[in-house]
């Protein structure tokens, strides 16, 4: 077994190659204690296993960000027998700033020159020889996602891996990057000091090690901080620092970058013959339109309708049809099994409870497709472009305008849009304010209230107010996060805009799999457990109860004996059903929990404390942490009173109910609908956080803030309402 | 020395030296734009900020308050 590690730049086309590499064989999971994905998977070569690592994509390894952490620190292990460089040849120049600082690793390497197809199209030829020399190892010509050159490249990482060429020692190589006189001169004299410590330089080059402080990054200064030469080393790399800096005129940073670059372009001179662009690339004339002054919004904004109709209203299908087949199992297992306490928890719970995890399969699936479809063309990047000042004022990213607008419709896979954003702070804001955008699942709960408290007109305009609200808080939240919490989390806006490219349908179908199954495993157990544990707080003990029990057996019978007309009977039967369920749930601990929140929600749902039935309130809110929508249906079971209005008939008897009897108020209503709409996500969203930030605390953080946020600003509505004499 | 967020649409000039806190200087360096290399503003974006520019063959994006940290030369 060997292990290879793929590196490149974003936007190389590495993960395609990767598929190509590895085909079905691979594994998702996370890199340890990051958010960040690790794909690895292997091939065989030859009688030769391979194990290949996806690195994240890192324009440089100066361990920064998360990800050029993660792709740095793993390099470095020395489980690392071959690195494989993937160097996008229509972008060599740049590629190989990162490959200047993989040289230096003196590990094995393979070059991937990958998208050839892109470079020969533009009439550009590569010396592949002349270039294999100049760096130091095999250089394949490959294009990724038709499979080009991989056999090839099989052959030479297998090569490579096992020693089977001696010119390919990379110990035995001089630096391929020399950095001029006084440069090498510090960089020499500080490695002698850095191999005073033989734990420094057991696995790496010290060079490689001198190198890295003198560039001042972050890994390769706190592992000299915990080093016994620390005092050694420090004073050698300020002394250096400040001479050289004194002498050449500039920081460290810069005189390093420069000279890889130097090295870039000498490189590029003595292997590419170029021809001259003439006119208009593609990408040039369609950006003359997509990212046009006047076009570039609408035709943005034409795009996310088109793709919130394909996730949401397409998606719907799907969804209705899981829905209908857990409705039918459900049905199918409660007409076979015996009554009891088991089966409800199986019919009642865990069927329920599994359908409410796949029922989200569809959007998922398909909105990953959309989202990894517009990155694989390139037009995420330009969306970006677009949305960028505005996201901008919002203490957010240009990226965070997609899962925002798809969290309309569903806030959990909205979560999970939020992949594309590469800065974690950026990513992480965006994550905790996409609860407030108000999705299709609270607007029945809506509804409800505006048809049972005001006018027509009225009911209207607090349903859209209910949407901007949400968008406001968004917007608030985000400045306020990233003010505080993130105040030191400033990321620097580099967004690189590639060609576009025909996106390959077998990467995004495979993304969209990959997505959906991840989904299953992560956020699925706690969906499944979250809705368990309120069907169990919303049943027992009046679930047990046998006198309960036997006496609607007895009057379901009484019914049945009647020999009333089928339909009757029928409609009977369900009502007495419906009593029995209420029964249950007035009794459960779900109602003992909403007696013991009563005082909680005094301020804002009864401030005149004259509502014996607020605790009902409770019930439902506690019920609607499972999904919003279930508000309205446990509204109807506490209330006995059903939610579908009768045929001909305006309004439900519910409202009437709520109305007349809940002692609920328009201004009361109006506070429910915005505590509704601001208080802790679902457990399909809280599952997503959970899995996209892999931390409990953050999840806490989002839950205990949504709360607390949402009791505010309901009672300051009721309060200020009150003051001007409504009620 | 003027800096690239002057630059209008079109315009091109050569990198003199880069500026600003270490974040921002150490990801522009990385991704290019080191004493001598040619920069051209290719477009604004639709309401004013980011730019989009041109340099060593491919396409970037940049607030203009990054902008502000890359020195030109004078030409």
């Amino acid at each position: 077994m060997a292990i290879v590690a793929l590196a490149g730049n974003p936007n190389c086309g590495k993960t395609s190659l990767f598929n190509a590499l590895t085909g079905a064989r691979h594994h998702v999971g996370n890199w340890p204690g990051v958010t960040v994905e690790k794909r690895s998977g292997t091939f065989e070569q030859a009688g030769l296993n391979l194990e290949v690592v996806d690195l994240p994509g890192t324009y440089s390894l100066s361990a920064r960000s998360e990800d050029e952490r993660i792709a740095s620190s793993f390099l470095a292990e020395p489980a690392v027998d071959v690195i494989l460089n993937v160097l996008d040849a229509s972008n060599l120049e740049r590629n190989l700033y990162l490959t200047t600082q993989l040289l230096e690793l003196k590990k094995p390497m393979v070059f991937a020159l990958n998208m050839m197809d892109d470079l020969e199209r533009q009439g550009t030829r590569v010396d592949l020889e002349a270039l294999a020399a100049l760096l130091g190892g095999p250089v394949i010509a490959t294009v990724g996602n038709r499979g080009e050159g991989i056999a090839e490249l099989k052959a030479a990482l297998h090569r490579v891996a096992t020693g089977a060429d001696p010119s390919l020692d990379p110990g035995l190589w001089p630096p391929r990057v020399t950095y001029g006189e006084d440069l090498e001169f510090e960089v020499r004299r500080l490695a002698e000091e850095v191999s005073r410590d033989e734990k420094l330089t057991e696995h790496l080059p010290a060079r490689w090690l001198a190198l890295r402080l003198l560039e001042g990054a972050t890994d390769a200064l706190e592992q000299a901080e915990a080093s016994h030469a620390r005092q050694a080393i420090q004073q050698q790399l300020e002394a250096g620092t400040r001479f050289l800096e004194a002498h050449l005129g500039a920081d460290c940073a810069t005189l390093i970058a420069e000279r890889r670059f130097g090295f870039a372009r000498g490189l590029m001179a003595e292997v590419m013959v170029r021809k001259d662009r003439q006119g208009r690339t593609p990408t040039d004339r369609i950006d003359a339109v997509l990212t046009h002054r006047f076009l570039g919004i609408p035709i943005f904004l034409g795009l996310m309708v088109a793709m919130y109709a394909l996730t949401f209203v397409v998606g719907k299908i799907p969804q209705d049809w899981i829905a209908d087949g857990f409705a039918w199992l459900h049905d199918a297992a409660a007409a076979r099994l015996p009554a009891g306490e088991l089966t409800s928890l199986l019919v009642d719970g865990v069927i329920p409870g599994v359908g409410s995890v796949v029922v989200f399969l569809p959007v998922i699936m398909i909105l990953m497709g959309c989202v990894s479809f517009l990155e694989d063309t390139g037009y995420m990047a330009r969306a970006a472009f677009v949305m960028d000042r505005l996201m901008h004022l919002m203490g957010l990213h240009g990226k965070s305008f997609i899962p925002l607008i798809m969290g309309m419709g569903c806030n959990a896979p909205a979560i999970q849009a939020t992949r594309t954003i590469e800065a974690r702070s950026d990513r992480f804001i965006t994550i905790l304010v996409s609860p407030l955008i108000s999705c299709s699942a609270r607007l029945p709960v809506y509804i409800l209230l505006a048809g049972a408290f005001f006018s027509p007109l009225g009911g209207a305009v607090a349903v859209v107010a209910m949407h901007l609200l949400g968008f406001a808080l968004a917007i608030l939240a985000g400045k306020a996060l990233r003010l505080s919490l993130f105040r030191n989390e400033n990321t620097p806006f580099v967004m690189e805009l590639p060609p576009y490219r025909l996106p390959v349908l077998r990467t995004t179908l495979l993304h969209m799999w990959e997505k959906g199954s991840v989904f299953l495993r992560k956020a699925g157990t706690v969906i499944f457990a979250g809705a368990t544990l309120v069907w169990f707080l919303s049943n027992y003990p009046g679930i047990t109860n046998r006198a309960w029990a036997a006496e609607l057996r007895a009057q379901e019978e009484a019914v049945l004996a009647q020999g009333l007309p089928e339909a009757e009977a029928k409609e009977k039967l369900e009502d007495l059903a419906f009593a029995h369920k209420g029964r249950i749930m007035n009794s459960s601990l779900a109602a003992r929990f909403g007696h013991a929140l009563r005082p909680v929600f005094r301020p804002i749902l009864d401030p005149d404390r004259t509502r014996p039935e607020a605790w009902k309130d409770g019930v439902a809110l506690t019920a609607g942490f499972v999904a919003k929508e279930i508000v309205v249906g446990t509204m109807a079971v506490v209330h006995q009173a059903r939610a579908e209005a009768p045929d001909g008939q305006e309004g439900s008897p519910l409202q009437q109910t709520l109305r007349e009897r809940s002692g609920l108020t328009p201004l009361t209503a109006l506070a429910f609908m915005i505590f509704t709409l601001i208080y802790t996500p679902c457990l399909g969203t809280v599952g997503m956080i959970l899995k996209e930030t892999r931390s409990w605390r953050w999840t806490g953080f989002s839950v205990g803030y949504g709360l607390v946020l949402a009791w505010l600003l309901s009672w300051g509505t009721v309060t200020v309402g009150r003051a001007l004499g409504f009620a | 020395m003027e800096s690239l967020s002057g630059y209008d649409v079109g315009r091109s000039g050569r990198v003199a030296r880069v500026e600003g806190d270490e974040a921002v200087q150490r990801r522009l360096l990385e991704m290019g734009f080191v004493r001598g290399e040619e920069v051209r503003v290719h477009k604004r974006a639709p309401l004013g900020d980011p730019l989009e520019l041109v340099i060593k063959g491919y396409h970037l994006s940049l607030r203009r308050d990054e902008c502000a940290c890359i020195l030109m030369e004078k030409e």
